[in-house]
């Protein structure tokens, strides 16, 4: 039996758009620039997918910080950036009667070739979760 | 080992050395011993070059053989092969779309390093493998379509759109509302920059036109109601001839919108216009230099001699809130009409050159002789002593009438050419060089749900890169009714519409992608939250339907008008609606694979 | 040169940029077989090397990646990168045979069908040398992939500086490097031709009253592209000759348009409007720094532009009318700028801590003497009918869209690439049937 991977804490989920956000992470590679390993990028079409439920799920899961990675205003499909910050809103006020710091889930947009911002969005997180460490639920 | 179960999807998961650009930073072959632990995951393997045909040949003959059925490749960025490994997934019979990336180079190894590396592969990994057990074999949505469009609207873009399409082989119904083809083409003469006249452009596109079989010509209709989607569009249209109204129906695959525009008509007292008959449009100007027959050197409208004509450019255009007037409505043109220039300055030239004792003063903002050939226009109208003036938006000429002097105008201006000195400059006629104005099509665009911008014109999907396409699929615009163009301009549109159209029809049906949300009937209880919140309309309906007996409404998704984004998922209280190849479950398992780590034990 | 190859296409696409890729789509959309023959080592064009693009503001890479795969990953549209042309005509063995071109397969050094754009090579290549990609302000390695989406990820070997040391070759994983590659020749035989070959700017070195391109910072639009893009050389605004932020920026429009001194009597139709959003995305990246711009007229006639100008305007960017009679390198990098004021001072100065040329745009390629289609006085391509359909070129199987029939944007230039595929399609379908 070989060595298991060691239990991470901290972890961060980023929801990356497929059109923009993803191939900007993809650009990162390209540059080589590193970043923390607790991060885990999931590729999706438009993140208005997600309900609020997916969020307080992923952090009682465990999950410490999710950033939204969208393509802002640049979003391929029609109303749907604007329906998904509208989303977020709801859940941002949900957290605070919750006690969840907010800056636990971001919205943010990366376009694909936007290296910095994509490092400074995931290094200011990890710093985020490093501090506060996994999210704890009072109830 | 653990227990499998076998219920279950059997994943293959396929690891790429890259030559080292992964291995060296990721322990491939731990990984793959992890990988070989994961739930449903039956094989692992790993290769030196997945992309490579030995690499693609381990998951033909695994998939060939009956091992596996959903397939895992942790390469490279999706962008470069999950296109390949779809492919080989193919050639091995099977359904490209029980395929999942994980992507271990551009977001592990080239970021990351050592243990972390190859534990965030690892997790990649599970999180794809979750995934991939979630997945099922789509097809390609196929949409029947008739190989026929509509063009609604019979001035030059309409006109050229037809011919175009027609010539693909396709039936095209060109729908006008007026008695008479041409649109705004019949109002213009010698065109600018290079002369040519607009009756003769006109007449060459109308004998293609006129005598093309599978162009079919309605004028004097008007549109009362348009259904469907694309592929499948079914327009209600009434007819007026001989006093009577006839009704007819058009079954159509594609529509194009060329409903063209209006020029400006300058409100009451604007610049003196409507109160003063020598103060006239550019339209007005245009239509007096096509039917002029004076014969001296000074232009003579209306039996009067024309010594000095005062041109006011950018009237009814560039208008600035707080500083221009509105019309009744309310409402500022504030976009540039583009066209005005250049047609003022050929008129100006054309004036010039055959009436040189006829003094012409120009006073405007800035000239935009953009075009090919329009700057020479510019320089020719210096070369013929026209005099140019430029005038601040925010302090607009005025036309008065003089008592004292034999011009019956006088035009007060303050040119910032020559230090903003005030000027009076008197004139026998005054030209307003007015603009471009949408048309008020919002019952057509109503009834299409078709995007109109700002500036009232309809607005496209994208003004760079998507220019004469709607966000309604099977629609598409041409010509001025998407903002103001010249004639080149608005036949270089007609063809850039005609090609989509073509396109699209040319098969006699439409595939689309698979990744459209799929309800199920089972769950559904017909709350029809998925249908306030889908983005398109006319992708969601509530329809009854019978079950045991009852009549229930469930919702029921139009595949050909669905965008895929998922927002009808997120808000579904029985999760009965997601998004096939993207579903909202598979990320909630997916994202269990990752805080367990992998499923480490 | 190796003996030569015969590739039968439906149409020859002369130009990967935007103009070029959006006529293969639309093309190969409706089932022709379209060849793109490009000369750069990267599909894109002068878009996917832009910061953003105006009036949306959208980033140019994201908005041009997409097309360059759509194109790249269609299967009737192979791509010819880093191709040159030596002739281009009517194939004269026979009429009937329509269209064909002479080609060279340019060498990069590296067997395109092992390399898996992994760049080992890069890394490892002692050499660096000016990056053209990056209008020459930063360095890349003499071996490497042109640009991060570079379209094939396949580096070239810039042979001139290679010192040979076999760095590269040791470390390519998949034996990829090869020294004696021999540029290739090979045939296209298509029936339709269309010319989509674009721009360049005139060089600033042509410019004598604006200091022929040896004032330090006095930079072209495209470099300033370069300097905005967020995949730039510097990562950030910074002045080429010492790394200062500059505070004063100006843009001297014209600069080679509507100048017959400089053989470009007409209007480049885009300058205006690039370099109002050049200002804007200035403004949002140097806060504090002053803008001028010093124009003739402002053109900004497309759909959304003049609301663009307006808010330009109202962000305080300044907008002077004059013309810059010259510019003068000044002290501390800055660069004096000379212009008749319109409110009466006369000639005034202006010192400026960098200064933008906004150039005017030149045709990208002259088709004398291989190719025999015909160019108008302004040595762009001549448009025979630019009232019913402007992409008509003297020949009747040739095309022409873009950026090669005149100074063009993006969206008129996409509009006319599918204006041209239509008459190519149309061109294909009559020829059929008159079969």
């Amino acid at each position: 039996m070989s060595p298991q991977a060691k239990k991470q804490e901290n972890k961060i989920l980023i929801l990356a758009t497929e059109t923009c956000a993803y191939p900007g992470a993809d650009s990162v590679g390209q540059a080589h620039s590193t970043y923390p390993a607790n991060t885990y990028i999931l590729r999706v079409r438009a993140p208005v997918l997600f309900p609020e439920s997916f969020y307080f799920d992923c952090f009682k899961k465990g999950i410490s910080g999710i950033i939204v990675m969208s393509c802002g205003e640049e979003c391929p499909y029609e109303g749907a950036f604007t329906a998904m910050a509208k989303r977020l809103d709801g859940v941002y006020k949900k957290m605070k009667a919750m006690e969840l710091d907010l800056k636990r889930l971001r919205l943010t947009a990366i376009c694909t070739v936007c290296n910095r911002s994509f490092l400074n969005e995931v290094n200011q997180m990890d710093k985020l979760v490093r501090e506060l460490g996994p999210p704890i639920f009072k109830k | 080992m653990t227990e499998k179960n076998t219920d279950n999807k059997k994943v293959g998961v396929y690891i790429c050395y890259c030559g080292g650009n992964i291995s060296d930073h990721v322990d491939v072959e731990e990984v793959k011993k992890r990988a070989e632990k994961m739930p449903n995951v039956v094989v692992a393997r790993t290769n030196m070059f997945m992309c490579s045909d030995p690499g693609q040949e381990l998951i033909i003959n695994d998939l060939k053989s009956g091992k596996i059925d959903r397939v895992v490749v942790a390469s490279c960025a999706p962008s470069l092969h999950e296109a390949t490994f779809r492919d080989a997934i193919k050639r091995a019979g099977s359904n490209p779309f029980i395929y999942e990336h994980a992507n271990i180079r551009e977001q592990v190894s080239w970021v990351h390093h050592g243990e972390p590396a190859t534990d965030k592969a690892t997790i990649l990994i599970a999180s794809a493998a979750a995934k991939a057990n979630l997945l099922t074999p789509l097809d390609p949505i196929r949409v029947e379509a008739k190989k026929h469009t509509t063009v609604i609207g019979g001035g030059i873009a309409g006109i050229k759109t037809a011919i175009d399409i027609a010539q693909t082989g396709i039936n095209v119904a060109l729908i006008e509302k007026s008695s008479l083809l041409g649109g705004q083409l019949n109002n213009l003469d010698k065109l600018a920059p290079s002369g040519e006249k607009a009756s003769e452009v006109l007449q060459e596109l109308l004998d293609q036109i006129l005598t093309h079989k599978s162009i079919t010509i309605h004028t004097d209709c008007e549109i009362e109601a348009v259904q469907g989607y694309v592929g499948n569009f079914s327009l209600s249209i009434s007819k007026k001839s001989d006093n009577k109204i006839e009704k007819l129906n058009i079954e159509t695959g594609a529509i194009v919108m060329a409903t063209g525009a209006i020029p400006y008509i300058p409100f009451d007292g604007e610049f003196g216009f409507g109160q003063h008959e020598q103060v006239i449009t550019l339209q007005n100007l245009i239509q007096i230099l096509k039917n002029n027959k004076s014969t001296g050197s000074i232009l003579e409208v209306n039996g009067k001699r024309i010594r000095n004509i005062v041109m006011i450019h950018c009237v009814g255009s560039r208008q600035i809130p707080g500083i221009h007037q509105p019309k009744e409505d309310g409402k500022l043109n504030e976009y540039c009409s583009r066209t005005c220039c250049a047609a003022m300055l050929n008129a100006s030239n054309q004036i010039k050159e055959n009436f040189p004792a006829t003094r012409i003063y120009e006073m405007y903002r800035d000239i935009r002789t953009y075009g090919r050939g329009q700057e020479e226009l510019y320089t020719q109208a210096s070369a013929n002593k026209v005099v140019f003036m430029r005038y601040e938006a925010n302090a607009q000429p005025e036309v008065s009438l003089t008592r004292d002097s034999d011009y019956p105008f006088q035009v007060k201006v303050k040119d910032s050419l020559t230090f903003n000195e005030e000027m009076d400059v008197p004139a026998d006629l005054v030209v307003l060089a007015t603009g471009i104005e949408p048309d008020d099509v919002s019952g057509l665009a109503s009834m299409m749900k078709l995007p109109i911008g700002t500036d009232k014109f309809l607005l496209e999907v994208h003004p760079k890169l998507r220019p004469v396409e709607f966000p309604i699929t099977g629609i598409f615009l041409a010509g001025t009714c998407q903002a103001p163009m010249d004639v080149g301009e608005a036949c270089n549109a007609a063809g850039a519409a005609a090609v989509k159209a073509s396109a699209l029809l040319r098969k006699g049906f439409i595939e689309l992608d698979p990744f459209v949300a799929e309800v199920n009937p089972n769950k559904c209880q017909g709350h029809g939250a998925c249908i306030e919140a889908c983005l398109k309309e006319g992708a969601l309906t509530l329809v009854e339907v019978d079950i045991d007996g009852k009549t229930v409404k469930r919702a029921q998704v139009t595949a050909a008008m669905c965008l895929g984004c998922g927002a009808c998922a997120a808000v579904c209280p029985e999760k009965a609606i997601d998004i096939n190849g993207w579903a909202l479950k598979q990320y909630e398992d997916m994202v269990d694979a990752i805080v367990s780590d992998g499923f480490a034990v | 040169m190796v003996s030569t190859h015969i590739k039968k296409f439906d149409t020859l696409v002369v130009g990967g940029g935007i103009a070029g890729l959006q006529t293969a789509l639309d093309l190969g959309d409706q089932g022709y077989k379209v060849a793109i023959v490009e000369k750069d080592a990267s599909i894109g064009g002068k878009m996917i090397r832009l910061s953003k693009v105006f009036p949306t503001l959208d980033c140019a890479s994201c908005i041009t990646t997409p097309k360059m795969s759509a194109a790249a990953h269609h299967k009737n549209i192979p791509l010819f990168t880093y191709c040159n042309l030596t002739s281009l005509d009517h194939d004269t063995s026979n009429e009937a045979l329509g269209v064909k071109a002479v080609i060279i397969q340019n060498p990069r050094y590296v067997d395109p069908d092992k390399c898996i754009g992994c760049r080992q090579c890069e890394y490892v290549c002692p050499i660096y040398v000016s990056d053209e990609e990056q209008g020459g302000l930063s360095a890349t390695k003499a071996i490497s992939i042109p640009f991060s989406n570079a379209i094939p990820q396949l580096p070239i070997m810039d042979i001139e500086n290679c010192m040979l040391c076999g760095q590269c070759e040791k470390v390519c994983p998949t034996n990829a490097i090869d020294y004696f590659q021999k540029p290739e020749e090979f045939i296209i035989q298509a029936k339709t031709a269309i010319i989509t070959t674009g721009f360049e700017l005139l060089p600033k070195e042509d410019n004598f009253q604006y200091g022929s391109g040896k004032i330090p910072n006095v930079v072209d639009s495209l470099q300033m592209e370069r300097l905005l893009a967020p995949h730039g050389p510097y990562n950030r605004v910074l002045r080429p000759s010492d790394g200062m932020e500059p505070d004063s920026i100006a843009y001297v429009q014209c600069a080679g348009s509507r100048d017959k001194s400089m053989g470009v009597p007409y209007c480049s139709r885009v300058c205006c409007m690039y370099a109002i959003k050049q200002a804007m995305l200035l403004s949002g990246s140097l806060p504090l720094a002053d803008i001028t711009i010093y124009y003739m007229d402002i053109r900004a006639f497309g759909k959304g532009y003049e609301q663009f100008y307006q808010n330009a305007k109202a962000m305080g960017i300044e907008f002077i009318k004059g013309k810059v009679a010259r510019i003068d390198a000044g002290e501390n990098g800055s660069a004096i700028v000379r212009y008749e004021n319109q409110d009466g001072s006369g000639i005034v100065t202006a010192n400026h801590d960098l200064v933008v040329l906004s150039m005017g745009m030149i045709p990208g390629w002259n088709p004398a003497p291989i190719c025999p289609v015909s160019k108008d006085s302004d040595h762009f391509i001549t448009s025979i009918k630019p009232k019913i359909s402007p992409v008509l070129t003297n020949m009747n199987d040739f095309f022409v869209a873009g950026a090669a029939a005149g100074p063009k944007d993006i969206v008129d230039t996409v509009t006319e690439s599918g204006s041209a595929a239509m008459e190519a399609a149309k061109f294909m379908s009559n020829s059929i049937m008159e079969n």
